[in-house]
């Protein structure tokens, strides 16, 4: 287990998270700047401050990106449909990532930030195997 | 109520093909029980949490970049990385009559081995505690059975009175008694099929005692046939904190449902000092900041929460609480001590001298106090001993005096030979509680100087003998006596005639 960070390499690590958006959303532009500064000047604990900022831009990209499970083939039309469905749940630009995933038998299964929609058989059983 | 809209909820849940949303987040670490998890953006405090392998874990703190979970299960199957979900629950336990006569863990699971426990309903773990419109003053007794508590420090139903005391001073055998009175005046009240009668259950919770201990205790309760209306919560030493600190909570949801269904209920906590230092281990995992002698600084809202609801409620049932505190070499002004002794009605203090020189119960007259329950005591027993508290507090100080002298005038000599025989006869085996009625019989005839011409060595045998008597001969009366709960003239004269033949027939017997 690695060692946890300290309060200060956190709070470093969220201001650099706040200068690495630009109108509320991640640029690579602003991310480069903030490793640039950090090259430049490094922390006292660099790889603390590098895995909470990292995680923090993790966090943060993965609210834009829905990442699509499904079993069987999926539409292109329906990935777009998400997207639009998705961008106007969440109020922001969402993009689709689709994966295949043979476990779930039939359905879908989405992730969107910490948020997770499941419509799968494999869902529905698991349910009925803990309701029996 | 809720169980109902549940079962409504999973049977729509069951039909639904709709997408089930799940608020999710990653396990950073695993460590003493206590995981801390990324992501779980939409959790709430003291939610229920989802673990891999049918753990389940409580949110307890919420910060920035991760939330602090306390898992309560097997943590040896979880590794980094484990996806975790919420569940949009809070921790509730199973309650109702279908626990009697069993030991649950802190989670309301059987533990005695006699199968699946039949609960219609569930109670969260966590509750407000009512508020003052609901309540109702305390003016119900509650009878421990034992002699010196329900003469001097009378306890009510609703009433929160603390047992304390070094280790080994008889904490846990008051508490036991008292159980087991109830379960006897339970089986005469409920036998007499009066419609007025109200039983007692009792809870009985045990935080981090050996099992040993806990086994033994449920042989006692067994043993004198109070099991049956007696509820035990386990969390032994070898349970996780988590589960040591959540187990008086499950212990006051099962109580609060008898309580909320109109009925009475007994909850005795042993013991919170266990409990305190169960939660501080778990603060300071969680790396919440420490105060005094380390606990949390939340460490009084910890046990006023829990005890506040404990209550009479108007309209419905009552709650009553025994809470347990385990001094150190009998410091009452420790910090947990003066904490619960603050929240509580009252105390009852345990002196490891008194229990040393054979005076058992060891109860402190001096720094033992109720401060609700004199509104509940009968009035049978403020007859016979409304002065004794005072009597004996008299006696202790004339008997430190008389230490130093030898020269002592007839009344001082008086008082301390009285003084003397009132403690002998507060003397009481464990385990075996006093009927209330016999309670007054003796001590009437202790206000009648029956017991003066007998020596202070035979006191205990000379009770015992009257109380023979009684229970042989003299029923009828001493049902009388509990049916009327005062003694009026006619009544009187009844008593001071049987006190007065046992005497003639115990001064033949000694000759």
């Amino acid at each position: 287990m690695a060692a946890a960070p300290s309060k200060a390499s956190q709070q470093l690590a969220r201001q650099l998270f706040g200068l690495s958006l630009a109108n509320g959303l991640v640029t690579a532009e602003r991310v480069e700047g903030v490793l640039a500064y950090l090259e430049k000047h490094p922390p006292a604990q660099p790889l603390a401050v590098l895995e909470a900022y990292r995680r923090l831009v993790a966090r943060e990209l993965a609210k834009g990106e829905l990442i699509v499970e499904h079993a069987g083939p999926i539409a292109e039309g329906i990935l777009r449909s998400l997207e639009g469905a998705f961008t106007q749940k969440y109020k922001r630009q969402v993009t689709a990532r689709s994966v295949h995933n043979a476990s779930l038998i039939a359905g879908l299964r989405l992730h969107i930030g910490d948020d997770l929609y499941e419509a799968s058989i494999a869902q529905q059983l698991s349910q009925l195997t803990v309701a029996a | 109520m809720s169980t109902v809209l549940e079962q409504i909820e999973q049977q729509i849940a069951k039909l639904s093909n709709k997408a089930v949303k799940k608020n999710t987040g990653t396990i950073r670490s695993v460590a003493d029980g206590v995981a801390k998890i990324d992501g779980l953006s939409d959790v709430m405090y003291n939610e229920m949490v989802q673990f891999p392998g049918g753990a389940t874990g409580l949110a307890l703190n919420l910060e920035a970049d991760e939330v602090g979970c306390v898992i309560l299960g097997d943590v040896s199957q979880l590794k980094e990385g484990d996806e975790v979900y919420t569940t949009g629950k809070l921790l509730s336990v199973p309650v109702g009559k279908a626990l009697l006569g069993r030991a649950v863990d802190a989670l309301g699971n059987p533990v005695d081995g006699k199968g699946p426990i039949e609960a219609k309903e569930t109670y969260p773990v966590e509750r407000i505690a009512p508020g003052i419109i609901a309540r109702k003053s305390v003016d119900q007794p509650l009878f421990t059975g034992i002699m010196a508590i329900d003469s001097m420090i009378p306890i009510g139903r609703g009433q929160r009175e603390l047992i304390i005391g070094d280790r080994g001073t008889g904490k846990t055998t008051i508490a036991i008694d008292t159980i087991i009175n109830q379960a006897k005046i339970n089986k005469v009240g409920l036998a007499s099929g009066d419609p007025s009668f109200r039983p007692v259950y009792s809870i009985y919770v045990a935080i981090g005692q050996k099992n040993s201990n806990i086994v033994r205790t449920i042989s006692a309760l067994e043993a004198a046939g109070a099991l049956d209306y007696t509820i035990v919560v386990t969390a032994p030493a070898a349970d996780n904190p988590a589960n040591q600190y959540l187990a008086p909570y499950s212990g006051a949801a099962i109580g609060e449902w008898f309580m909320e269904n109109g009925m009475d209920a007994l909850i005795v906590y042993d013991d919170l000092s266990k409990h305190a230092v169960a939660y501080r281990q778990i603060s300071l995992i969680l790396k919440r900041p420490s105060g005094r002698e380390a606990y949390p600084g939340d460490v009084f809202y910890l046990h006023s929460r829990l005890l506040e609801r404990s209550a009479r409620l108007d309209g419905k049932g009552s709650l009553t609480a025994l809470p347990i505190i385990e001094t150190l070499a009998g410091d009452v002004s420790a910090y947990i001590p003066t904490n619960v002794i603050s929240i509580t009605d009252g105390q009852i203090f345990l002196e490891t001298d008194l229990f040393n020189q054979g005076i058992r119960p060891a109860v402190s007259v001096g720094l033992s106090v109720s401060r609700v329950g004199s509104a509940a005591q009968i009035k049978a027993t403020k007859q016979v001993g409304g002065k004794l508290k005072g009597e004996l507090a008299q006696f202790r100080e004339l008997a430190a005096f008389a230490q130093f002298g030898s020269d002592l005038d007839a009344k001082t000599k008086a008082q301390l030979d009285r003084g003397a025989r009132i403690v002998e006869l507060f003397k009481q085996p464990q385990f075996n509680p006093l009927p209330i009625e016999l309670q007054v019989a003796i001590l009437f005839a202790m206000q009648q100087e029956l017991f003066n011409d007998v020596a202070v060595g035979d006191i205990v045998a000379a009770s015992a003998s009257l109380k023979d008597y009684l229970i042989a001969r003299k029923e009828a009366l001493l049902t009388e006596i509990r049916e009327a709960a005062k003694l009026d003239d006619a009544l009187t004269a009844k008593l001071k005639t049987a006190t007065e033949e046992w005497k003639q027939s115990y001064v033949t017997a000694a000759k």
